[in-house]
């Protein structure tokens, strides 16, 4: 471990913030901090690892889904309405009030761009793909997504849906 | 500030779409992660994105607006090979997870580095902490290092830890009935068959044997611990515990515990022909690489017989 010049306090740091807004919550952050690192470090003693905080947040989100599938089980006596493995900002985004306000913020959009993201998301198409079918480069494509999540993000902050505020 | 957060909120919508790509390239892998550790704002836009864009309530969304009619550009067939996009779109994120874990997986589960005494001798261990650990003959432990923890399993045996001090890494031993821990002290933890016993020897540590049970022991202080019983011991004197010098210090200890220390070191083993005399109690000090002579002691003490046989020597009445 001496020769290894990564900065793990960084890289912890970032998972807990990466996990705190994930979870929605801060209590299981730390926790699922801890069991990441461990496993990283299990990994790149032995693995080259291409990016490592790609690997963190991907080990980060399997957790959450465990942690929530574990949690509903020992609460579903008391909550039988509201189960999802979904880790609960993510229920937020899913919320009817979310849709509406994606609803709205996709129908102000350049009806390109919102080609583009139906096409990219909805069916899952290369941007490549897209980028042909609707003759743009795969640069003006990726574009077209970058911007328009952001718009979406910026409906979402201005509807004041929760999500900052669970960080 | 405003111009600023759409900038990273732009940047974060970048990386969500290339990172979901089964395989990058390791330019792009370094940036990312250079992103990523640059601001712990990144790390905020990056996780929302992600929210966002694998929410069901966009999914919803967008589909509501996937009408062939309003369309801005010329599309191709839609209908049925529609609906098996449809479908399949459910299943991709799956599947890209799946190949993902397939990718990374196998490793994540790797054993801690461990260490054992073979039977009959003992080892001394050097952490790369500075720790020093004296395992007794037939004793393992399994180590796990971190920048920011140090834990140790006593998967079976008799260790004495003289953990190096550090300000911010604690230091945990998991010996089965008890948990230890400590920032920089030296103990004895000693894990038999349901039962640990805990002995301080500088500086003080904190015990946790579940459900809440917690001792806070100092120096010349220990405590066993056997079932749902926990016993205080005092007393205790020295630097190191006697073992570590190769000696067996008894103190009304059960006879059990000494043939149980013996056995550790043992080239032949040694039995109890009728378990009842296990409990009997001995004290005074016992030499460990001599089983024999030890016995002899006990022996004598409680008028038992001792005698050898064709699996090894024998303690009866």
């Amino acid at each position: 471990m001496d020769d290894d010049a990564r900065d793990w306090i960084a890289i912890r740091r970032a998972v807990v913030r990466y996990a705190q807004h994930r979870a929605g919550r801060a209590d299981i952050a730390e926790d699922i901090a801890q069991e990441v690192l461990t496993r990283l470090m299990q990994v790149a003693e032995t693995e080259q690892i291409g990016s490592i905080m790609a690997l963190a947040f991907r080990i980060a989100d399997n957790l959450l889904v465990d942690t929530y599938r574990r949690e509903r089980r020992f609460d579903s006596d008391l909550d039988t309405e509201w189960q999802s493995d979904a880790p609960s900002p993510d229920r937020v985004l899913d919320s009817r009030s979310a849709v509406m306000v994606f609803q709205r913020c996709l129908r102000s959009m350049p009806p390109l761009r919102r080609e583009v993201l139906v096409r990219r998301r909805l069916h899952q198409q290369a941007c490549r793909d897209i980028a042909e079918a609707l003759s743009l480069t795969p640069e003006a494509v990726e574009k077209h997504i970058t911007r328009g999540l952001a718009d979406l993000r910026r409906a979402m902050a201005r509807a004041g849906v929760a999500i900052e505020d669970m960080a | 500030m405003a111009a600023d957060l759409r900038a990273i909120d732009e940047a974060a919508a970048q990386w969500v779409q290339r990172m979901a790509l089964p395989v990058q390239d390791s330019a792009t892998a370094a940036a990312f992660d250079r992103w990523i550790l640059d601001d712990p704002r990144h790390v905020d836009s990056y996780a929302r994105m992600v929210q966002l864009w694998q929410s069901d309530g966009l999914r919803q969304a967008l589909a509501a607006n996937d009408v062939p009619d309003s369309a801005a550009t010329a599309l191709g067939p839609r209908g049925a090979p529609h609906r098996l996009w449809r479908s399949a779109a459910l299943l991709v994120p799956a599947m890209a997870a799946a190949m993902l874990l397939l990718i990374v997986a196998p490793p994540l589960l790797r054993d801690p580095v461990r260490h054992g005494a073979p039977p009959g001798a003992m080892r001394v261990v050097a952490l790369a902490d500075g720790s020093r650990v004296n395992l007794a003959p037939g004793a393992r432990i399994a180590v796990r290092m971190t920048p920011w923890s140090r834990d140790v399993t006593l998967e079976r045996g008799q260790a004495f830890f003289d953990v190096a001090h550090e300000r911010m890494r604690g230091f945990a031993v998991d010996g089965g009935q008890a948990r230890v821990r400590v920032l920089g002290t030296a103990f004895d933890i000693d894990r038999m068959e349901g039962e640990a016993v805990v002995r301080v020897y500088r500086g003080s540590v904190s015990v946790a044997a579940g459900a809440g049970r917690q001792w806070r022991l100092s120096a010349g202080s220990g405590i066993a611990l056997r079932g749902g019983n926990a016993t205080t011991i005092d007393g205790i004197t020295g630097s190191r515990p006697d073992w570590a010098d190769g000696w067996f210090d008894a103190n009304n200890t059960p006879i059990r515990q000494l043939i149980a220390h013996l056995n550790r070191g043992a080239a032949t083993p040694i039995r109890l022909a009728d378990p009842m005399l296990g409990e009997l109690q001995v004290t005074g000090r016992f030499r460990l690489s001599d089983p024999e002579d030890a016995l002899a002691a006990v022996a004598a003490i409680h008028d038992l017989n001792l005698r050898r046989d064709a699996r090894g020597l024998v303690l009866s009445r």
